[in-house]
């Protein structure tokens, strides 16, 4: 077991953390962008059922959620340079941060295409044809209209799956990249206070996480003004 | 300018439009009626082909389709003849009042910005909205909405406008609002084919009214043939049952 109990560690430990803290958000913020895009276009072929892709997908979407977000690294960062050596691409050197992020993007892109397929979906069908009613086609009233509305629909399921992934995060160092949680378990080595380290680690994903979730509020009642109905203002 | 040959559609089997054949002139106001579930809005919809009719042929304006082998962008330019109203008037919830109305010019018509945004704040003017243009559509009344489907419709400069049921979802009190906008666009000459329950609305618009009964057209003719001498027993029926209930639900307001 480690050594005594010392608060006053924690005040010492939190700044040398912090200094990862980059590194988590780098991670978190490729991965949340490359799901994104994942993530549409996923919904799209759900949406639209595309034959053959569509199939694809759903087989996609549900392997992430029925395993663990720490297996699905170990495949990434084991399996994608063993595919890849196949076709003569040698990625055994790249360093372990695009594999964490390709992992966390597969994942969240999971994850969103699934909120986003019910926010297409929560899109009144009349705007559609009003959309084609005004002689739209099917990409312009998709993008112009629908994808807009189910994005801010979309967002504060969005919001909590963004905060979920930054906790998941922390599994990074697992396969030794140096992120909060890595250093976290370097300075555990190095000193044998595990318990004021995870203290620590604690107290700045949470003051993270409450971050956060304040920008994410105040960005949804930007983004929803218009959806309050405000009588007053049209007297 | 409208023409429809034979025009059958069925939903699961069941026929709802058997047959229709249609010719409607440039500028002309015509209106639709019929009992609920006679395939009024379905004939409508295959004007523009939301409906896909299973036969037949649409043209509107110069552009004819053969529904059978219509093609993605046969349908397309099919659409950009015309501009619809709708009963429940799906604006873009998203978009300002301008921005509804621009979208078309902007998206479909290729105009510029400016150039839009000038079209549309005249023709907001135009339907007694040049006070809502930064509005969104959940801020305004039902018919302050329909007022900008309209608008929307119009800046379009379509060959012809399709309403369906335009007042029907609003609170009678606002339906006279939107129905003078109705006839103001009517008199500047704009084709105009229009599902209504409106009686007196239909009579005093139409250059001819059609009766539509179990998805066919049971007679057409002017107001006055329609409304004052309708030759079908079907036509007949319909226009007692609507002014029965008329004058119960007027005598019902008149004993409130
Ligand atoms: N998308 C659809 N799927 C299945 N059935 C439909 C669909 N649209 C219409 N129908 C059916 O077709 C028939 C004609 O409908 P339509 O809406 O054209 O009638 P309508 O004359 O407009 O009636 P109303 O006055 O009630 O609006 C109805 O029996 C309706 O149930
Ligand atoms: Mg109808």
């Amino acid at each position: 077991m480690g050594k005594a109990f010392d608060p006053s560690l924690i005040v010492d430990f939190i700044p040398t953390l912090i200094y990862y803290l980059g590194v988590t958000l780098q991670i978190l913020t490729a991965s949340v962008l490359l799901g994104m895009v994942i993530g549409i276009a996923a919904a799209i072929l759900r949406v639209f059922r595309i034959p053959v892709l569509n199939q694809f997908v759903i087989l996609y979407i549900s392997f992430i959620r029925g395993t663990p977000i720490l297996i699905q690294l170990f495949l990434v960062f084991y399996g994608l340079p063993a595919i890849l050596l196949f076709i003569n691409i040698d990625i055994s050197r790249m360093d372990a941060l695009y594999f964490v992020i390709i992992t966390y993007a597969l994942s969240n892109g999971a994850h969103f295409a699934e909120i986003f397929r019910g926010a297409i979906k929560a899109v009144d069908y009349g705007q559609t044809e009003a959309a084609y009613s005004v002689g739209m086609n099917n990409s312009q009233s998709f993008f112009r209209i629908v994808l807009p509305q189910s994005i801010r629909i979309a967002f504060p399921n969005i919001a909590n799956s963004i905060i979920g992934s930054l906790k998941d995060s922390s599994l990074a160092f697992t396969i030794g990249v140096m992120d909060m949680m890595g250093r976290g378990e370097t300075l555990i080595a190095a000193t044998a206070h595990a318990l004021e380290v995870y203290l620590s680690l604690a107290v700045i994903y949470y003051a993270v996480v409450l971050l956060f979730e304040k920008i994410f509020r105040l960005y949804e009642n930007r983004i929803n003004r218009h959806q309050s109905v405000d009588v007053s203002v049209t007297g | 300018m409208i023409y429809l040959k034979d025009i059958k559609k069925s939903f699961n089997q069941q026929p709802v439009l058997k047959g229709i054949n249609l010719k409607i002139g440039k500028g002309e106001v015509v209106t639709i009626l019929g009992p609920s579930g006679s395939g009024k809005t379905t004939l409508l919809r295959c004007l523009n082909f939301l409906e896909k009719p299973e036969e037949g042929i649409v043209q509107v304006g110069d552009i004819q389709v053969k529904s059978k082998k219509a093609t993605k962008r046969e349908i397309l330019s099919l659409r950009r003849q015309s501009a619809m109203v709708f009963q429940h008037y799906n604006l873009f919830a998203h978009k300002t009042v301008l921005e509804n109305v621009m979208e078309g010019l902007i998206v479909t018509k290729k105009y510029k910005k400016a150039e839009a945004k000038r079209e549309s704040e005249l023709l907001l003017e135009k339907v007694g909205l040049g006070d809502k243009h930064d509005h969104f559509p959940s801020q305004l009344s039902g018919d302050q909405q329909q007022r900008v489907g309209i608008a929307r419709a119009l800046a379009l400069n379509p060959e012809v406008i399709l309403f369906d049921e335009p007042t029907s979802a609003l609170d009678p009190e606002l339906v006279g609002e939107v129905l003078s906008v109705i006839k103001a666009i009517a008199q500047e000459g704009i084709t105009m084919v229009i599902v209504t329950h409106e009686m007196s609305f239909a009579k005093e618009i139409s250059d001819r009214v059609l009766f539509m009964d179990g998805g066919v057209i049971v007679e057409e003719g002017s107001p006055l043939e329609i409304f004052n001498a309708p030759k079908e027993d079907r036509t007949r029926q319909f226009l007692n049952r609507i002014s029965r209930d008329f004058s119960v639900s007027f005598l019902e307001e008149r004993a409130n």
